[in-house]
């Protein structure tokens, strides 16, 4: 593969910069009747369609065998992709698995983004929201989830990158049929012209050879024939004894590029032929609040500057440069609106989630899950404990600051930016400057980190709305501290636990009572633990942040509230942490398998000296398991990360290294978090501004980390980005307990240690 | 049921994404400075005659970590409002590595003069990792708009 | 006008002499690879070299660049675009993930290596730790800097 910058369709240079791409010719071909999507459907020269092929097919000699395929006449295989590619390694796995399929030569396989056009609505991620881990490929046709899948679609512009879910939906669902389908449509298309029986057709490195007759020929040869060839909507996949590609640590695409400095983000929009003007913006302090008015007599008269703009939801400097336009902006008074929001400081927010679970009391609030009869088996209980847990607001603090390029012209706005939801950026463009969607065009580059935050799209209106008014293109980049102070957040919580075992030391009775629940619904949930009793209820609360999906999103915290009770239990009853999960895990084989790993990797029985000790947690999300232990050394009277073990079992893993350094970056994203993450409100609005006082691990922090996978098989494959994250932080605070004694019930733990 | 919940909090979440929108904001101010190509090239006279204005451009980059506002915070380094005469590592809101609050220092123009060229080697431990000036006499000029800054 | 070798070419460029030389490079000069992260010197994503010292970009004026060498991520690879070791490694460790960091870790690296080519544990973190990577990726930069110093094998791609 040397593929080495996603080439985006929108990026083709021959293209007319606001070139009109016809959303009607494509879906009037019928690609989202009937259920399948976008899987099943040809593309051929002369089919209505035929509109999409200059967008996607680059030239002469390419014919689409079907939306997820290109082969073109020099042989090779394209994958087109409709994730985003921001640091997931998506792209280069989801390549792998549909060339294995297609028995494709892996050197002559290139990946490439699928145009942010609505006929590519990421249906199969849309349903694992739905219905996670219920569905495999059997189901995928069921057309009860299609209807419904295909509503929510619509309604949410779900071109959606996360979640966890390019490899499981996409990869599973999508890419592999498709490869699939592809293969036998070539072999028909062959046997057809080589009069033989298609059976006797094999398929090797991109090529049809028949033994019998020693022909053999390149898939290109019949890329034309095979696309009038019907397709198979439910194609015979491979058995994993049949794998070449998928299981294998092939090298990601997109790293070359990452190396010399010649991948672009969204950041490094440079259009040709366009004047870039450069914009620095100043959002509200406060949620809510706009700008009344703004004092820019000194911007006015500094370097570089062309246009200052009270635009009510921000304040903008158009300048000649952006380094110009941030310092002009920095000298702007603005007066804000009164807020509405009657939090001052994290206190006031922790005093209004106290009043809703006061309110909700021992029995209250909304049940989430539930059985048994915890009242009743905590009276009796032989022991009984309880915790009170609470967790900050957290930035996402991608290294990419939010930023994003916008022209206006001719009635059409095009977009460069780096975004987890094209589709939804399109329409909000579209409603800010009145626009058709047909009239927005997106271009989204590789993404410099996004972890939840480009979920959102609001800065891409920003941009587009800031080109109308000036009618100059415009690049607008959010400094570091707007990125920090103005943006959205995972959510802060409290969560109250009670816990009883009986006289054996086994827990009974689990009741938990929280005031946020986002997604996954049933991460508050510890469904492998065999406990009889258990009751988890939500008291929800305002949050004085705008809330939004935070690596692992509700897994962050739950996570960290289970397994740190878990653990306090595991004390309660006098037993050693691993030992008393695995006394829980009974119906849970898999998780015992991984959590059994962990202990013997770290080699858990070794407790280690005096400040020195290792801490157990295990969380399922997002379909995988994961155990860690992490090793801590408390000698110098702070935490020092010596050592974490993971074991991960997410079914079968498509590409272990990459797997591997997804689970290592969530558990350094987990672990930063648990050391450091924590926002702090004043007047409503937050302090910290920058990676002095929002701080983040460095080399000379992280502890070695070392990865095992287990390929248990036979479940629905799982997801890679996020199940890293959520048992590092109780890994942690259960190490810290196990070495000092001290219980942290409250995040950040740096702050404690102070 | 199990299905029901799951659906209601995925809506939830992806609605939530979908806020945000400014369809609905309008600009309520806007100031015309100049066309591109015609912006004031002012501002910055490194090569001019008057040492405060120099001091004061050069001190733009600085501005990325240093207020200079009396009565601002301090940020990613301390506010520098005052600090001629001042003791070294003694602003209340700032928290300086040890090495700073240890080194003795009272700032002038000779101790500046010494830490702006290499501040890690002059303060060996200190949090100051970027913006040394090695230019001499950009160093005074900065070191004369800092002077300046004080009651 | 600033004037300086960029990348072994006379460069000038007519600029405010106070600009960051990181801007100056990206918007003047087209130079995309050094990134912009947090403006005041605390993530090392601009990082560039100053006469073959690591600096970062984001806080050092271009009028500091007068008539020095100034190297970007673009410039550091051989004259027919062969990679350095530092790269190699790069690739072979399967470094980085969204890899907006990168160009300053492996700016950072390519002058440690050079004034030190077998760097222990402790030299590595203390030249390192101003690089922040958002993704986690340290791990991998650490065992990717010893298989350029020919400290550790590289990685087994099939493995």
């Amino acid at each position: 593969m040397n593929d080495m910058t996603p080439e985006t369709a929108s990026q083709n240079p021959k293209r007319s910069r606001l070139a009109k791409w016809s959303r009607r010719g494509f879906i009037g071909a019928g690609v989202l009747a009937g259920g399948g999507l976008l899987i099943g459907i040809g593309v051929r020269p002369g089919n209505p369609i035929g509109d999409l092929a200059p967008k996607v097919a680059g030239g002469d000699g390419e014919e689409l065998i079907n939306s997820w395929v290109k082969i073109d006449a020099d042989n090779i295989v394209t994958a087109i992709v409709p994730h985003c590619e921001m640091g997931q390694g998506a792209h280069s796995v989801l390549g792998q698995m549909l060339a294995d399929e297609l028995d494709a030569d892996w050197s002559k396989v290139r990946v490439m983004q699928a145009p942010a056009d609505g006929s590519y609505v990421v249906s199969d991620t849309a349903r694992m929201f739905i219905a996670p881990f219920t569905l495999n490929a059997a189901d995928w046709i069921e057309p009860t989830y299609d209807g419904l899948f295909k509503q929510m679609a619509h309604a949410a512009d779900a071109l959606i990158t996360g979640g966890s879910s390019s490899i499981r939906s996409t990869g599973q669902y999508s890419m592999r049929i498709a490869g699939a389908a592809a293969r036998k449509m070539l072999k028909g298309a062959a046997a057809e012209s080589w009069e033989v029986d298609p059976v006797e057709i094999e398929t090797r490195d991109s090529m049809l050879i028949h033994k019998a007759s020693g022909k053999s020929a390149p898939y290109s040869e019949f890329a034309s024939a095979a696309a009038e060839q019907d397709m198979d909507q439910t194609p015979t996949l491979k058995k994993a004894s049949e794998f070449r590609l998928m299981g294998k640590s092939k090298p990601r695409t997109d790293i070359p590029a990452k190396i010399n400095g010649t991948a672009e983000f969204g950041i490094d929009a440079a259009p040709e032929g366009l004047n870039l003007t450069y914009a620095a913006v100043i959002r509200p302090p406060v949620p809510g609040t706009t700008a009344l008015s703004m004092d820019a007599s000194k911007a006015k008269t500094m370097r570089g500057v062309l246009k200052i703009l009270n635009m009510e939801n921000f304040i903008a400097v158009v300048a000649e440069s952006y380094w110009h336009a941030q310092q002009a902006v920095n000298t702007i008074e603005v007066e804000w609106s009164e807020p509405e929001s009657p939090i001052k400081t994290m206190q006031d927010q922790f005093d209004a989630f106290a009043a809703k679970l006061d309110e909700a009391g021992d029995t209250g609030g909304l049940e989430a899950a539930g059985k048994g009869d915890v009242p009743s088996v905590l009276d009796d209980a032989a022991k009984t404990f309880d915790a009170e847990y609470k967790v900050p607001y957290l930035a996402h603090a991608p290294m990419e600051p939010l930023n994003c390029t916008a022209s206006v012209g001719d009635g059409q706005c095009e977009i460069w930016t780096s975004t987890q939801v094209p589709l939804m950026a399109r329409s909000e463009v579209a409603s800010a400057l009145d626009l058709s969607t047909d009239d927005v065009i997106i271009h989204h580059p590789f993404l410099g980190g996004a972890f939840g935050r480009r979920l959102a799209a609001e800065y891409v209106s920003m941009a587009a709305r800031l080109a109308k008014e000036t009618g100059y293109p415009v690049k607008m980049i959010w400094s570091r501290e707007e990125d920090t102070q103005k943006a959205f957040y995972r959510n802060a919580d409290t969560c109250r636990m009670r816990g009883g075992v009986d006289g054996v030391g086994k827990l009974v009775a689990f009741d938990s009572l929280f005031t946020q629940r986002h997604d996954p619904a049933q991460a508050c949930v510890p469904a492998m633990y065999d406990i009889a009793n258990t009751s988890i209820r939500v008291a929800e609360a305002d949050l004085h942040l705008p809330f939004q999906a935070w690596r692992s999103v509700d897994h962050s915290h739950q996570g960290w509230f289970i397994e740190s009770f878990i653990d306090e239990a595991a004390h309660a009853a006098g037993a050693d942490p691993v030992e008393f999960r695995l006394g829980m895990l009974g119906k849970s084989p898999r998780h015992a398998a991984a959590l059994k790993k962990v202990a013997e990797i770290s080699n858990w029985g070794d407790k280690g000296g005096k400040g020195n000790a290792k801490g157990v947690a295990i969380v399922e999300s997002f379909g995988t398991i994961v155990a860690e232990v992490i090793e801590v050394d408390m000698r110098s009277g702070k935490p020092k990360l010596t050592n974490c073990w993971a074991v991960c079992d997410a079914g079968f893993v498509m590409n272990p290294d990459g797997f591997r350094n997804q689970i290592e970056g969530g558990i350094i994203f987990g672990l930063t978090a648990a050391m450091y993450g924590g926002l702090d409100l004043k007047d409503g609005a937050i302090v910290q501004s920058n990676f002095h006082d929002y701080k983040m691990l460095r080399m000379n922090e992280v502890p070695d980390i070392k990865v095992a996978l287990i390929n248990s098989g036979d479940v629905p494959v799982g997801g890679a980005g996020e199940p890293g994250l959520p048992p590092a932080a109780p890994a942690l605070t259960n190490a810290i307990f196990a070495a000092t004694g001290k219980r942290l019930r409250e995040l950040p733990i740096a702050k404690q240690f102070a | 049921m199990h299905y029901k919940t799951i659906l209601a909090a995925s809506l939830t979440t992806l609605a939530l994404a979908a806020c945000g929108s400014s369809g609905d904001y309008e600009v309520k101010e806007k100031i015309d400075v100049a066309e591109p190509g015609q912006a004031s090239d002012g501002g910055s006279s490194s090569g001019g005659g008057d040492i405060l204005a120099a001091g004061e451009a050069a001190f733009a980059v600085c501005s990325g970590c240093h207020s200079a506002d009396n009565g601002s915070p301090s940020q990613a380094g301390p506010n520098l409002y005052g600090v001629f005469g001042r003791k070294a590592g003694s602003l209340d809101d700032f928290s300086y590595s040890e090495a700073m609050t240890g080194s003795g220092i009272t700032w002038d123009e000779a101790s500046l003069d010494a830490y702006l060229a290499d501040p890690a080697g002059n303060v060996e431990g200190t949090q100051m990792v970027a913006g040394a000036i090695p230019d001499a006499d950009t160093r005074k000029a900065v070191i004369a708009y800092l002077k300046s800054l004080s009651e | 006008m600033a004037t300086f070798n960029l990348n072994g070419e006379e460069t000038s460029a007519d600029v405010d002499p106070a600009m960051p030389i990181l801007w100056v490079v990206r918007e003047t000069l087209g130079l995309n690879g050094t990134k912009f992260g947090c403006g005041i010197a605390q993530c090392g994503a601009c990082t560039v070299h100053l006469d073959g010292k690591p600096v970062r970009s984001c806080s050092t004026p271009i009028s500091e660049a007068e008539g020095r060498d100034v190297m970007t991520i673009e410039g550091i690879a051989g004259p027919e675009g062969e990679l350095t070791k530092v790269q190699q490694a790069w690739i072979s460790e399967q470094v980085p993930q969204c890899g907006y960091c990168q160009s300053g870790q492996i700016m950072s690296a390519t002058a440690l290596l050079r004034d030190n080519p077998s760097p222990s544990d402790e030299d590595i973190d203390s030249a390192m730790s101003g690089n922040i990577c958002r993704c986690g990726t340290y791990t991998r930069i650490r065992r990717a800097i010893k298989v350029a110093s020919g400290q550790a094998e590289p990685r087994n791609e099939e493995a």
